[in-house]
This record gives structure tokens, C-alpha cells and sequence, in this order.
């Protein structure tokens, strides 16, 4: 506990975290490694553009010593960490981010990442994809293929596709089954109410809990909050999704219904503005809101910052606006909370993602694929998940050849001849 | 612990104290009636507490009914910024973060030096060592309140064997207290604060709970919850059995520990986790106390080994002989007081509202009572719910006059 001995190093830091992630994560470290030895990305140039902390890191570490040369940005100003980023240049990977940002700081660090021309991008909302498109035209014709992270970057992709002006193949690891199930349920699901209740220590057992929007993040959300002991409600404006929050047993209501009793609030839209300027009315007395969607904008903070009398910062992370005679408290100023605000998503969770992400843009590179939006085979998809229950020591069952006959015979109708 | 100066700390402190005023509406509601009807007005109180943002509140809330409040604290268990905004208050503090072992002794002797009349106490330290080290002023004491039901058992048998001298209130036997302290409250922030600290996932995991009292019920609960697969591990066969049928699967430590991923010891017993147990389980377990303290496990065992290294803040990694390693969260110490923020703000409302109704229960009958333990009055533990049950808009029946004679009738 003495304070006169120096500490270790941010790299050193940064190292260790780096190490703790490769040792929880069986998959990046043994399947893909392997699936990658195969000189494919040899000296080729790839952007790894994903929130920068220790997992991310890791990624590129896998990356670079499969050949690749690899320039990491971070996919958030917010949310880069900066004894990682030491500890990636110690190890001699370029980095063009540093941690405390802010946008136009993070605007010039990603056009930083496009200059050095890359061949394929590893790209977290399709941020460094879009911007070079804008900005680095002619370095953006030169891209041969991008592997996208999240749910939100695979629209912004597919509407760039719809327009024809995608001229490269773009792997989306979210539609791969080993991403979304996994990774938005279980990571975003289970870190986001983590953050909530760190930043807060509020007790979640008995809170009035709203999640707006039920896509695969506002379920694990909601999931979790109930199964720890919540009330929990749903917004939603699609009906099929609404329909199902329903019948997962959480309240579906409008905003008018299910805001003003609510203590907790998640906004999971992938949008913009899901607690918009109308809905602030209806906010009750010390109501916490929390963003767990990618984009920054799903609580319009603007809007509170323009109907607040005041704002103070009564914790780390936590901003309270007063508005009238209600205080409405905002965590990591509406950035993803469970990044912005936490450790992000669970180890294990992303050595899946980033196993689809590694695998994605091997895939592009030993393989010619039309322009457009394309997810990895399914094999490849399995291949990861029976890595995963390998290192866990589970072994999976086989169809016995008869049931196999059995299941023809069904699905011709034959046994009903009989 | 910070290159800010200490008007800085203890202003970032007192903004989280605050922050902790707004989730604890039942002490909020109750301190103006301890303050008119004057029972605590020029009473010496000593805190003993886990001393973070909410007990600061109780603090403030018994001070502010007219009670010299003096508070000590572990340094291991105290938050820097609050001791320090506690004495800016006027309260006398005998705590610091960075205090040593002897430090803290040192501490503890100038706390007793303010002679308090009742102590409000966490695991009975300081009722155990005013017994042991200060029999004089015990002779001089009102009574005591004790926190947890680790510190509660020491107390009984002390009690038992005839040397405690003073009325101890049983704040953990009430009902108020461990229901939900134990299980909500320690339960969520143990569990939370293992996910916080290692950046772990629980969906899948084999997580082994020792002891399944109130605070292993919460920790297994909450870790099922979040899909870890629980195995309790027990020495009582009614509350193995109650385990059982909430869901999860029941063994002995000994049996499952070549299988399990993660160990919370709750069992407030000293030795509760053997080093034989821990030698045989797998490489990167890790092991942890809700509730209790690091005695629990086998630190002796794994500190002689000379391994230890930090592998990230608040977890320590040991190699074993055997060539495998054994990760302690906070050097084993109950973890979410030690290496987190304690228990949530609302559950604290409810525990810290019984601890001021204590104070004020010795103050008015300490005098009249012989030694022993005493339970909390069902008045009171009626008034916290219902003041509780109000601020969330909740409703109760009315037991009408049909009802009551239904209920005395055969």
C-alpha cells in the first residue's frame, strides 16, 4: 500500500489485460490461430476499428502475428483505454488513437487509419468504411473487403449496398449465429445492467426497468434485468418484436404508458433519439437512462442539456439534469454505457465475436465475393461454436443414421403411406 | 490514492454521499422523529461500520439528532474521501485507506478514547475488542447494535459463556435486515463486483457457493440468475435440501472442487474453504467472500507459497506446486465491501434505518436491560417496511374486523 513505490508501467498495465483476455479466450487463441497460419494475410494492410480496450487489442495482436499489418483506431471516442494502447505500440502495432478524445480528435484519428491505405477493415458501425467513402474516395476504391461488427453498421452497409455504391464485399460477423446470439444477448445484456448498477449502486430487485427497443441487445437486457429481479418493460414499434416482449413476459407499453413509473431506463433502438425531446415530460423524479444501442444519439441529450435549469455531476459518469422539479440522471453522457462506463463486454463473449470478425476477413481474403453484404458460411459459423464447447470439454451428439431415414421418410411423407 | 488535493476528495465524497441520501428515503423519513424526541441529544455513538457514502448518512443522521459520533473503520474497508468529509462535518473519524495492520490498532485505541456510550458495530470487532482491551468503559456502556449475522454469533457465544456485559441488539436477526441486506443486497453487489473486476462472463459457468445461509442464498440466486449453473455446497442437510429445490445442484466442496470455475465462501466461518480442497481444483479458479472475510480461505496456505502476483487490480494470482494457479479477488476479503462500493444504496436504507432505531432503543432502555442479545421490536421492523412500502407507491390490506376474527377463530 505504499504510495512512494512506482507503479508498473501503463504498457506494462496494458500488457497484463491483454494476457488475461488471451487466457480466457480458447477460440482467437487456438482455432483461428490456426485457421490463419496459412500465410493468407501475409503483409497485408488491416484496419482494426473496434472500441480500443484489452479484447479489441487482442484481436489485432492475433492479427499481426498472422502477418498482417495492422493499424488499430477505436470505434468511440470515449471508449479507448489508454495503457492498451501503450501496450500495443510496445509491441509494435500502430496505433492512431489515444484514450480522453473527442469527436473531431476521433474524426482525425480514423481518416489517420484510412491514410495508411488499408486493404480490408475490421469496423465496429461501419464508422472508419463510411468516413473513407466521404473523405478518402480514392483510397476507399482501393478497399477490398470489410468485416462489420454490429447491428447498426450492417444497415448503414446494406443501405450503402441498395444505392450500388459498395464496390467491395462487406462481411457482416453480426448475422453470423456465433455474433448475435451470443454477443448481444449475453455480452450487451449482462455488462450493460453491470454498468448501470456500478455507476448507480442502485439495487435492481424490485426497480420499475424500461427497454426501449427489442432487437437482440434489448432482449438480453431486458432478460437479465428481470431475471434479476426487476419489473421490467418494453417499448417497441415493431409489432412481431412487441408481440414477443410480451410473451417473454416483460410489459409492453408506449412511452405514455411505461415512463413515468420508470426508475431505469435502456435504450437499445440502434437509432436515434428513443428518448426523444417529447418523452422528457414524462420522466419521473431521479429516473437513471442508460444507452446500450451503438449510436451516442438514442437519448437526445441535447435535448436535455437544452431543458435542463441546471447540471451537476454527482458521481463518476453520472450527469443530472434538472428539469422542473425532476432530476434525471444520464450515464457516460449516452454513450454505450457498458464500454463507455464499464469493462466492456465479458471476455469470453467477444473471443466469439472477434473469432467471426478474424475468420470474416480471412474469408475475404482467400476468397473472390461479389460487392455487396455477405456473412460467413455456416460451417465456418459451427466450426467456432464446436471450438468454444471443445475448450469447455463438451462434446456435441451425431444423428444416428436411422434417424436420419426416419426424418427423410417425414419430410417426403412416405411413412404415411404405410 | 490521488493526486487531487483532499478538499477535492472529500467534495468529490460529500456529492456521493448525497448521491446516496436520495436512494435511502426510509433514514431520510425517520431522522426528523429521532431528532424531536430528543433520545440520542448529547449521547457519545461509535460507529463501526464499513465506512462508504451510505453509513456516512447514518452518521450524519444520528449526529444530526444531537449524538457526538465518533467512527473507525478498517483501512482496507474505508472509503478516503468520505472519512474525510465525515470530519469536515464535525465528526470525529479514527479510519484511513492507507492505513497498516498496527495503524489501525492505533486507530481503534483513539476511537475508544472518546468513550462512546453505545456502539453500532459490523462482525463485533469492536465489541470484541472493548471487551478484550477496554473493560472500563464496557462497564460504562448503554449497549451495542451488531450489523451481521457472523458478529451476532460470536456475540451469542460470548454471551454463553457468561462475558458479555453489555444489551446487544440483533439488527442481522431482523427480518428487515436479512432478507434483503443479506440476499438482495450482498447477493446482486458480490456478484457484480466479481464481473466487474474480472470482466468475466457468468452465462455457462460452474459456480460453487459455500454456505447457504442468507448471503450464499442471495450469491447463488443472483448468480443464477445470470446463468451461471450453481453448485451449493452445504453442512446442514435442511438448508442443503432448501437449495435443492431452489434450483440448484447440491454437493460437497471436497466433491465438486476438481470442477468448479468460480468459489464464493459465505459462510462467515473461519477455514470454511481447506487448502486441500483448493489443491485440488482446476488451473484458474478463482475464489472469493461474500459476506464473511478472507478467513474463510486458505490465505495462510496460499501466501507462504511466496507466488503471489497481481494479475489486474484487485485479483491476485498464486502458483501452486502442482503447476496450476489460483486467482483471490481483494486478498479474500468479503469483496464488495473491500474491492467495489459495498452493498446498493436501497437495501442500506433499510438496514442503516433499523441500526439508528437500535441506537435509540439502547438509549431509552439500555440502562434496564441485563446483558444479552436482543431482537429488533416487530414496531419497528413494521414502521421501516411500511415507510419503505410507501415511498414505492405500494399498497397494503386493511385487516378488517371479519378478517381478524377469521384469523382467532378455530
Amino acid at each position: 500500500m505504499s504510495l512512494s513505490l512506482p507503479g508498473p508501467t501503463p504498457a506494462a498495465v496494458g500488457t497484463a489485460k491483454i494476457e488475461w483476455v488471451r487466457r480466457r479466450s480458447p477460440v482467437l487463441d487456438g482455432f483461428v490461430r490456426e485457421r490463419l497460419g496459412d500465410g493468407a494475410l501475409d503483409g497485408v494492410t488491416i484496419a482494426v476499428v473496434v472500441h480500443l480496450e484489452a479484447k479489441t487489442a487482442f484481436l489485432a495482436t492475433v492479427l499481426a502475428d498472422a502477418g498482417a499489418d495492422v493499424v488499430v483506431a477505436g470505434s468511440n471516442p470515449r471508449t479507448t483505454r489508454q495503457d492498451v494502447v501503450e501496450a500495443l505500440k510496445e509491441r509494435g502495432i500502430t496505433v492512431v488513437a489515444a484514450a480522453d478524445g473527442d469527436y473531431e480528435s476521433w474524426h482525425q484519428e480514423m481518416l489517420a487509419a484510412a491514410d495508411y491505405g488499408p486493404t480490408y477493415i475490421v469496423d465496429d458501425g461501419a464508422e472508419l468504411t463510411l468516413r473513407m467513402a466521404r473523405h478518402r474516395p480514392e483510397l476507399f476504391a482501393r478497399l477490398k473487403g470489410v468485416s462489420e461488427e454490429t447491428t447498426t453498421g450492417t444497415a448503414r452497409l446494406q443501405a450503402t449496398a441498395e444505392t450500388g455504391k459498395l464496390p467491395f464485399p462487406a462481411m457482416t460477423a453480426n448475422n453470423a449465429r456465433c455474433k448475435h446470439l451470443f454477443d448481444n444477448v449475453y455480452g450487451t445484456g449482462q455488462t450493460g445492467i453491470q454498468a448501470m448498477l456500478r455507476l448507480t449502486n442502485r439495487q435492481i430487485a424490485g426497480t420499475h426497468l424500461v427497454v426501449v427497443g427489442y432487437g437482440f441487445v434489448g432482449r438480453g437486457t431486458a432478460r437479465y434485468a428481470r431475471a434479476l429481479g426487476a419489473h421490467t418493460y418494453v417499448i417497441e414499434t415493431d409489432p412481431v418484436r412487441a408481440l414477443e416482449a410480451h410473451m417473454d413476459g416483460h410489459t409492453v407499453g408506449s412511452p405514455a404508458d411505461v415512463l413515468p413509473t420508470a426508475e431505469m431506463v435502456f435504450t437499445a433502438t440502434g437509432g436515434v433519439r428513443a428518448i426523444g425531446e417529447e418523452d422528457l415530460a414524462l420522466l419521473r423524479h431521479d429516473v437513471v437512462l442508460a444507452n446500450v444501442g451503438h449510436s451516442d444519439l438514442e437519448i437526445d441529450v441535447e435535448a436535455l442539456r437544452r431543458a435542463a435549469t441546471s447540471i451537476v455531476h454527482p458521481r463518476e459518469a453520472v450527469e443530472t439534469f434538472r428539469l422542473g422539479d425532476r432530476d434525471v440522471h444520464l450515464l457516460s453522457s449516452g454513450a454505450l454505457v457498458n464500454i463507455a462506463g464499464g469493462s466492456g463486454h465479458p471476455v469470453e463473449i467477444m473471443d466469439l465475436s472477434f473469432a467471426v470478425q478474424a475468420v470474416g476477413t480471412h474469408y475475404l481474403a482467400t476468397h473472390e465475393l461479389r460487392p455487396g453484404v455477405h456473412v460467413i458460411p455456416e460451417e465456418l459459423d459451427n466450426a467456432i461454436a464446436v471450438a468454444k464447447l471443445r475448450s469447455l470439454g463438451i462434446s456435441l451428439t451425431q444423428t444416428r443414421a436411422n434417424q436420419k431415414e426416419d426424418v427423410k421418410e417425414m419430410m417426403d411423407g412416405s411413412h404415411h403411406d404405410e | 490514492m490521488s493526486d487531487a488535493p483532499p478538499g477535492d476528495v472529500s467534495d468529490d465524497a460529500a456529492r456521493r454521499i448525497a448521491w446516496a441520501a436520495r436512494g435511502m428515503p426510509v433514514l431520510s423519513s425517520i431522522q426528523e422523529g429521532l431528532t424531536a424526541r430528543g433520545a440520542l441529544n448529547g449521547l457519545r455513538i461509535g460507529i463501526g461500520l464499513v465506512l462508504e457514502p451510505k453509513t456516512a448518512n447514518l452518521a450524519l443522521a444520528l449526529q444530526h439528532a444531537g449524538a457526538q459520533v465518533s467512527v473507525h473503520c478498517r483501512g482496507r474497508l474505508t472509503t478516503e474521501g468520505v472519512a474525510r468529509a465525515l470530519e469536515a462535518a464535525g465528526l470525529q473519524v479514527y479510519a484511513e485507506r492507507a492505513a497498516t495492520q498496527e495503524r489501525d490498532a492505533e486507530l481503534a485505541r483513539g476511537f475508544f478514547q472518546t468513550r462512546p456510550d453505545i456502539l453500532l458495530d459490523d462482525g463485533a470487532e469492536l465489541i470484541r475488542l472493548a471487551h478484550r482491551e477496554h473493560p472500563d468503559l464496557v462497564e460504562d456502556m448503554l449497549g451495542a447494535a451488531e450489523e451481521t449475522t457472523s458478529g451476532v454469533q460470536a456475540l451469542r457465544v460470548m454471551h454463553e459463556q457468561g462475558v458479555l456485559k453489555i444489551p446487544v441488539i440483533a439488527v442481522s436477526d431482523s427480518r428487515i435486515k436479512h432478507l434483503f441486506d443479506n440476499v438482495y443486497g450482498t447477493g446482486q453487489s458480490c456478484v457484480m463486483a466479481l464481473l466487474d473486476i474480472t470482466n468475466l462472463q457468468l452465462a455457462g459457468r460452474l459456480v460453487m457457493v459455500v454456505g447457504y445461509g442468507w448471503v450464499g442464498q442471495g450469491v447463488a440466486r443472483h448468480a443464477a440468475a445470470l446463468g451461471a449453473r450453481v453448485i451449493v455446497s452445504e453442512i446442514d442437510a435442511v438448508k442443503a435440501l432448501q437449495a435443492l429445490h431452489d434450483g440448484h445442484r447440491v454437493q460437497s466442496l471436497s466433491d465438486a472442487a476438481p470442477d468448479v470455475e468460480i468459489v464464493f465462501a459465505a459462510t462467515g466461518v473461519a477455514g470454511a474453504v481447506t487448502r486441500a480442497q483448493v489443491e485440488r481444483m482446476q488451473d484458474g479458479v478463482i475464489l472469493c467472500t461474500a459476506g464473511g472475510g478472507a478467513f474463510e480461505l486458505p490465505m495462510g496456505y496460499l501466501n507462504a507459497l511466496g507466488t503471489a502476483t497481481e494479475v489486474r487490480p484487485s485479483v491476485t494470482e498464486y502458483a501452486t506446486p502442482a503447476g496450476k494457479t489460483v486467482l483471490v479477488i481483494g486478498q479474500g476479503d468479503c469483496l464488495n465491501c473491500s474491492d467495489a462500493e459495498g452493498n446498493p444504496i436501497e437495501v442500506m436504507d433499510l438496514s442503516l434505518s433499523l441500526q439508528a432505531f437500535a441506537a435509540e432503543g439502547i438509549a431509552t432502555e439500555g440502562r434496564n436491560r441485563p446483558p444479552g442479545i436482543y431482537p429488533v421490536s416487530p414496531q419497528i421492523e413494521t414502521a421501516v417496511a411500511q415507510a419503505r412500502l410507501r415511498h414505492e407507491g405500494a399498497t397494503l390490506e386493511t385487516l378488517t374486523e371479519e378478517l381478524f376474527a377469521a384469523m382467532h377463530s378455530w
